[in-house]
């Protein structure tokens, strides 16, 4: 649904294979039956659809990057693409939800956890059992992550974590999380369980859009972490986490690029049926503007986060183009949202047509995952290195 | 048993569809295709089936070129077994009785023990495939049926005949049952089964693997010739109704009574 017109010639990007043609069908089927149709309820209650997201762990998309031998389906950057995409043509609240879930928590765990931690954990997270999350953000540093005071500090058998994390998707149902804290001045990856002596977390945050999905503080009080959750080495934590940001950003800028499929149509159709003055509005030219730059806009956003997917993989490193794929894509869902608003005048900022939902999400794409302003301090520092050596 | 499931693949059913230059044919060009609407709830009910059991294997039975192989993945990624493919220039212009033929031969072929398919498919709306499968087949068979349970060798059938009366059919096994809407709702093809899916070998079987005449398919065979298409005509603007509520009630059940005769 919410497809545009596309030469087949087009697969070759968006379809590679027929597992990913298959696999976009499927939840584009399951995200216009499931998804749609509970997404305004929870943009209200604003908490995550429980129910659903077990639904998505039936499917199997909660482990898609997880390799077939330990319980998952196995897939590529370009096939999370395609399922955040399509998820958010519906409710990108819901998948960011299924983003910290799958991309923050498992794929990241997937990378850096050894055996006996991948039969602990993974299974009930593939499942959908247990929801998870990552904590890396702090009150106090945010871009500046290097900056975090979050520490960890070994006693005995258990690491003891102090200090907050804030900002965290899926704080409030999470039953398990990634955590980043410095040991000894470095950055070492654990994982926590909610159960574990010491962890609490603050009550839901409230914000403006991305509602179906919670949001909260994790708090460390003499938090007490078993060293088997201790992830790959004390130290090595930086490492996986720059490594797991790339698929984590692509999958954001696919959401934007799903909200701004959605509106294109949104927009279109709208226009066609509209009258105005005795005529389609389509036949206005501003209005023809909104729509000619917004289609365009689109796919040249889509070329690109599709493109560079095909780059990204665990042991392929694509700083540069993941970055450029979330700053340039991330601005797109916003601005095509917006002149969706528009083309619909009043009914776009009116709840029932869903559009407001979809513009209020957008934004989020230019904070989360590294702001705009990160991409291109990022890509600036890296074409350097790269061109200037 | 083995449960066979004839599927189809048609226009998408929010496609619009054009006449091609023959004037006798739909230009499929760029047409987005799907499974059959009604196949889905056959081949839900067969995979119900072994779900509970009651079948070892449900097999896919396609005629249809390599285009048709998207959708038969798609039904061994909901979890069908197997597949073939039923394909050969002698099968091109095959008549409804010509591709039941083709149908019948494969699922004796493959020792299907229950033939489900959908009551029609919603590109030609000729609702006789099946009918004539099992007249091939000299099987018992039951239409357009909304509910279906199997005991041993068995089989009772319940279906909606018209008036808001409803039939239970029983019978014996091996049959061909046509499903109706609202059978089952269709499962969502899970993500190991895509993966699944991607691994099989759909076979291909022509004319001769299934020791069919040619001349008794395809064009050859066939008794009845396409001739002509056209667009259906413009739909007439909608009315209006005014006056008094009352009045207009009125004249609305008259209109929808003696006009569009719905009543
Ligand atoms: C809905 C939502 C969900 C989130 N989910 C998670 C999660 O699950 N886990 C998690 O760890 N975090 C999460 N975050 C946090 C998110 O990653 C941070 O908000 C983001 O990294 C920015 O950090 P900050 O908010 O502290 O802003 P700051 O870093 O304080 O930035 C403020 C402003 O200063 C700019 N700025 C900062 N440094 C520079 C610089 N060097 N050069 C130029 N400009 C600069 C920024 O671009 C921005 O415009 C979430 C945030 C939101 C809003």
């Amino acid at each position: 649904m919410y497809e545009l017109p596309a030469h087949p010639a087009y697969d070759a990007l968006f379809n590679p294979t027929e597992e990913h043609r298959m696999l976009r069908e499927m939840v584009a089927d399951f995200a216009a039956r499931e998804v749609g149709p509970q997404a305004e309820e929870y943009d209200r209650k604003a908490h995550l659809n429980r129910a659903l997201f077990n639904q998505v762990g039936e499917l199997g998309l909660l482990g898609i990057t997880v390799p077939e031998e330990l319980g998952g389906a196995g897939l590529d950057a370009v096939a999370a693409v395609i399922v955040h995409e399509e998820l958010s043509k519906f409710d990108p609240g819901f998948c960011l939800a299924y983003l910290a879930h799958s991309m923050l928590f498992v794929n990241n765990f997937l990378h850096c956890s050894n055996d006996e931690q991948k039969a602990r954990f993974l299974g009930k997270t593939i499942s959908g059992e247990w929801v998870g999350g990552m904590g890396m953000t702090e009150p106090d540093h945010g871009t500046d992550v290097l900056g975090m005071t979050t520490t960890a500090v070994l006693d005995g058998d258990h690491y003891v974590l102090n200090g907050t994390k804030t900002y965290i998707t899926n704080g409030i149902e999470g039953d398990i999380f990634c955590v980043y804290a410095k040991t000894g001045g470095k950055i070492s990856a654990f994982v926590v369980e909610a159960t574990a002596p010491g962890f609490s977390k603050s009550a839901h945050i409230p914000k403006m859009g991305m509602r179906a999905s919670s949001m909260s503080e994790l708090i460390f009080d003499n938090c007490r972490v078993p060293v088997s959750n201790l992830l790959g080495e004390e130290g090595s934590g930086l490492t996986h986490m720059m490594r797991n940001l790339e698929i984590e950003r692509l999958a954001l800028a696919a959401m934007s690029t799903g909200i701004a499929l959605r509106c294109v149509h949104e927009m279109v159709t709208y226009a066609h049926d509209r009258k105005a003055f005795g005529q389609s509005i389509n036949r206005f030219g501003q209005i023809q503007r909104y729509i000619g730059e917004s289609y365009a806009s689109t796919e040249a956003a889509r070329c690109l986060v599709y493109n560079v997917a095909r780059a990204v993989a665990p042991d392929i490193q694509n700083r540069i183009g993941s970055d450029a794929a979330k700053l340039f894509a991330a601005p797109i869902g916003k601005q095509v949202a917006d002149a969706c608003m528009q083309v619909l005048g009043g009914a776009g900022y009116c709840d029932e047509y869903q559009i407001e939902r979809l513009f209020r999400d957008a934004k989020l794409l230019e904070i989360g995952g590294g702001t705009i302003e990160s991409h291109q301090k990022n890509l600036t520092k890296d074409l350097t290195r790269s061109i200037c050596r | 048993m083995i449960i066979g499931v004839c599927l189809k693949q048609v226009p998408a059913s929010d496609s619009r569809i054009k006449i091609d230059g023959s004037g006798a044919g739909v230009d499929a060009s760029d047409l987005k295709m799907e499974i059959n609407p009604y196949d889905e709830f056959a081949l839900e009910e067969a995979l119900k089936l072994k779900d509970a059991k009651v079948a070892k294997k449900v097999i896919v039975l396609t005629v249809g070129g390599s285009d048709s192989e998207q959708r038969i993945r798609d039904a061994l990624a909901r979890g069908a077994d197997d597949a073939v493919r039923l394909d050969d220039a002698a099968f091109a212009g095959s008549d409804s009785l010509g591709i039941a033929r083709i149908l019948a031969a494969a699922a004796q072929k493959e020792g299907v023990g229950l033939i489900l398919a959908g009551k029609q498919a919603i590109d030609d709306d000729n609702s006789q495939v099946p009918a004539m499968v099992a007249e091939l087949l000299g099987w018992p068979q039951v239409t357009v049926v909304d509910k279906l349970e199997l005991d041993g060798g068995s089989f009772k059938a319940w279906r909606q005949s018209g008036g808001g009366v409803r039939d239970v059919v029983t019978g014996s096994l091996p049959a061909v049952i046509s499903a109706d809407k609202g059978m089952n709702t269709p499962r969502y093809a899970k993500l190991r089964g895509i993966m699944m899916a991607k691994r099989k070998k759909i076979p291909v079987y022509d004319a001769a693997a299934l020791g069919l005449d040619p001349a008794s398919v395809g064009a050859a065979g066939a008794k009845v010739t396409q001739v002509n298409w056209s667009e259906p005509p413009a739909r007439p603007p909608g009315r209006i109704l005014s006056g008094e509520v009352p009045s207009m009630v009125k004249e609305l059940v008259t209109l929808l009574r003696d006009e569009a005769k719905v009543l």
